[in-house]
Parts: structure tokens; sequence; C-alpha cells
């Protein structure tokens, strides 16, 4: 049965709240949130007073009641009421349903169709390619300058050995001459022998010399 | 004040809308490996400079990350939302020649963007008016050969309620 129609209905119904007059007068079969189903239920509005006021001496014995209603009309109207609902709510489900299937459809029709994973694959693979080739180019590169590296590491070694060769020499060179000079020195022994034969032949060092720049060594020795 | 940076004609719109590479939908992450010096990446340095900005206007849901002078020579990574990652050699290439192969490889092709393009057409009708949001005009007076808004040309008398109403007093 209806639940809106339950206070018609013989028998105590739950209630939130007593009404003070029916309070004090509960029946034998009633416990404590229960009425009879001809009873008032209303719950006051608040105003302006706060609920720890008392109701006014005016509203002893006011019994407020709920407006009437037709069961018959209320059975008609609820039922028409939940065939509207029912309706409405199966458009909305069906257009709901409808929206999102069209859209699954677009959605798979621009994901993966063959020709684009196809086309895909094509261009990673010129992709693919263009880095084998700039990897060629560059390893290339690499190479050649290793080369010149070494090249160059080389050329450095032999011009070094070159200078030290050179070097070598020129040391070589000198010690030669030094041994050749030495022989013509004046050491303690033959100091003597040597001044003897530098006092018994003279040298002239002069030289005279006219202004057309000829020399003449041929001088008289004082 | 009015200009910032070196070149900011970067940040005008007319440049970043000359940008032409729109990547395609399954693309999300791109990174750029670069070194701030050396003959090989200078091209990758262009490009990073005057490129980047009108991919990233194009393609604003694509994020784009640059890490210098990580590795010894420059190039582009590619992360598809399949797992795919695409590796693009860039050393030794112009950034100009760096644009056309992206584009070529993952672009979206002339011909798609422009159905995309007109499907986007087909979901607004231009001779309709409403709020500027959806519609091209606001109000019906700024449709051309309708009659202009009275608030910049005053209607003839003959459709003034206040005239029509005193003509009728009057008679």
């Amino acid at each position: 049965m209806l639940r809106a129609l339950r206070r018609c209905r013989p028998g105590p119904v739950p209630l939130p709240a007593l009404p003070p007059a029916l309070g004090p007068g509960l029946g034998p079969g009633l416990g404590p949130g229960l009425c009879p189903a001809w009873a008032p239920r209303a719950v006051p509005v608040r105003g302006r007073k706060t609920r720890h006021d008392p109701p006014a001496k005016s509203k002893a014995g006011r019994v407020k009641l709920p407006p009437p209603v037709d069961p018959e009309e209320l059975l008609v109207v609820l039922e028409r009421y939940r065939q509207h609902r029912l309706v409405l709510s199966a458009l909305r489900a069906e257009f709901r349903a409808e929206v999102l299937q069209r859209q699954r459809e677009e959605r798979l029709a621009a994901g993966g169709s063959a020709e684009e994973l196809e086309e895909h694959r094509r261009l990673m693979a010129w992709n693919e390619e263009q880095n084998a080739r700039q990897r060629a180019r560059r390893e290339e590169r690499l190479r050649k300058e290793e080369e010149e590296q070494k090249r160059r590491k080389l050329e450095i070694a032999e011009k070094q050995a070159r200078k030290m060769e050179a070097f070598l020499e020129e040391k070589e060179k000198e010690v030669l001459q030094l041994q050749e000079e030495a022989k013509n020195f004046i050491t303690p022994e033959n100091l003597e022998a040597r001044i003897e034969e530098c006092l018994d032949n003279p040298r002239n060092y002069n030289f005279a010399i006219d202004k057309d720049g000829r020399i003449v060594k041929r001088t008289v020795l004082s | 004040m009015p200009m910032k940076g070196r070149f900011p004609v970067r940040r005008t719109l007319q440049y970043l809308s000359q940008g032409d590479v729109v990547f395609k939908s399954s693309v999300k992450v791109m990174t750029v490996n670069y070194n701030t010096a050396g003959e090989l990446s200078e091209g990758a340095r262009k490009f990073v400079f005057f490129n980047i900005p009108q991919i990233q206007y194009k393609n604003p849901w694509v994020q784009i990350m640059l890490f210098r002078n990580m590795t010894p020579s420059p190039f582009l990574r590619f992360y598809l939302d399949s797992g795919e990652q695409v590796l693009v050699d860039v050393e030794d290439k112009t950034n100009k020649e760096i644009t056309e192969h992206v584009k070529k490889i993952l672009g979206k092709s002339k011909e798609m963007l422009e159905k995309e393009e007109r499907g986007r057409k087909k979901l607004s009708h231009p001779a309709t008016f409403g709020p500027k949001k959806y519609h091209l005009r606001e109000c019906m007076c700024e449709i051309e050969g309708q009659v202009p808004c009275p608030a910049f040309v005053p209607l003839p008398n003959e459709m003034r309620g206040k005239y029509k109403a005193a003509m009728k007093n009057e008679a």
C-alpha cells in the first residue's frame, strides 16, 4: 500500500514527535514514538520563538491537521508521475548510450586504421635509415679525426727526433773542435817552451790603411 | 621595456602561428639533448632557440624537455603513447632540416589538418548569432543587411512605439 495512505489504515504509526496534548493520553498498546493513525501529525515551524520558549496560551487546544487528500486522486496522480518519470529516465539513458556509442566509434576510427599504422611504420623505417646514414657519416668523421691525430703525433715525434739529432751533432762538433784546439793549449809543461817561442818570433800586428781602404801589413816593427 | 630578449619576434603571435609542425595525437613527450658549444650542435641550438616556441604553441599538450651538455652528440627523442620511442639524430643538420624531418615523420599532414578544420567548421553555423563564445555575432543588428543597432542609428519614426502612440493619441 502507498506510504502516504498509511495514516488512513487502522493502527498506530511511527511519529517523530508527539504533540503535548496527546502525550499523557497514551493508551495501552502504544509505545513511545507511536501514535494512533488518526492523530494529528504536524511538526511546528520555527517562527520568532526558539525551541525552548513555551507555546502561547492561545494555542493550548490547537489541533493542526494536514491538508485532506483524496486517496483515489492521489493514487492516479502518483501512478501518472511514476510513468512519466520512467519514460523520461529511459529516454535520457537512451540518448546517453547513443552519444557514448558515437564517441567510441569515432575514437576507434581515428585510432588505429590499418593504413595509418602502415604509414607510421614506413616513416619510422625512413627515420631509421636517416639515422643510420648519419651514424655512418659520424663514424667516418671520427675515423678521419683519429687518423689526423695519429699523423700529427707522428710528425711531432719525428720533429723531436730530428731536433735531438741536430743537437747531438752540434755537441759532437763542438767536442771535436775543442779537442783540436786542445792541441794548441798552453799547459804548465810547455809554458817555458811557448814563451821562448813567442819571444823568438815577434809578430807584427801593425798595419796601415789609406783613404781608399787599401790595407798594408808590411810595416816596420819597432 | 616593450621588447624582451635577444629576438623578441619569437614572442609575437604572428611568428608563433607560422609554425607548421602539428604533432599526431599519439606524440606525448619530446626531448631534446644538445650541447651549448660545438659546431655540430649548432643546428640543434638554433632549433631550440627559434622553432621550439612555434612547436609548443601549436601543440600545447605535448611536454617538451631540453637537456644540455649531457651527451657528446645532439639528438631528439619522441615518446609516443604506445610506449614507442623515436630517436632522431640531428648532428650536422640545420634547424630548417630538423623541422622538416620532424614534420615528415610525426607531423599531421596538410590533408589531415584541413579535414579537422572542416569538421570543426561543420559544428558551428556561421549564420547564427548569440553569445560570443559560440557565435560570431551577438545581436541581429550586427548582421549585414539588417536594421542597425538603435544605439548608433536612431530608428525611423514609423518603428518607434513612442511616435506611434503619440500619433494614436493625437488622432
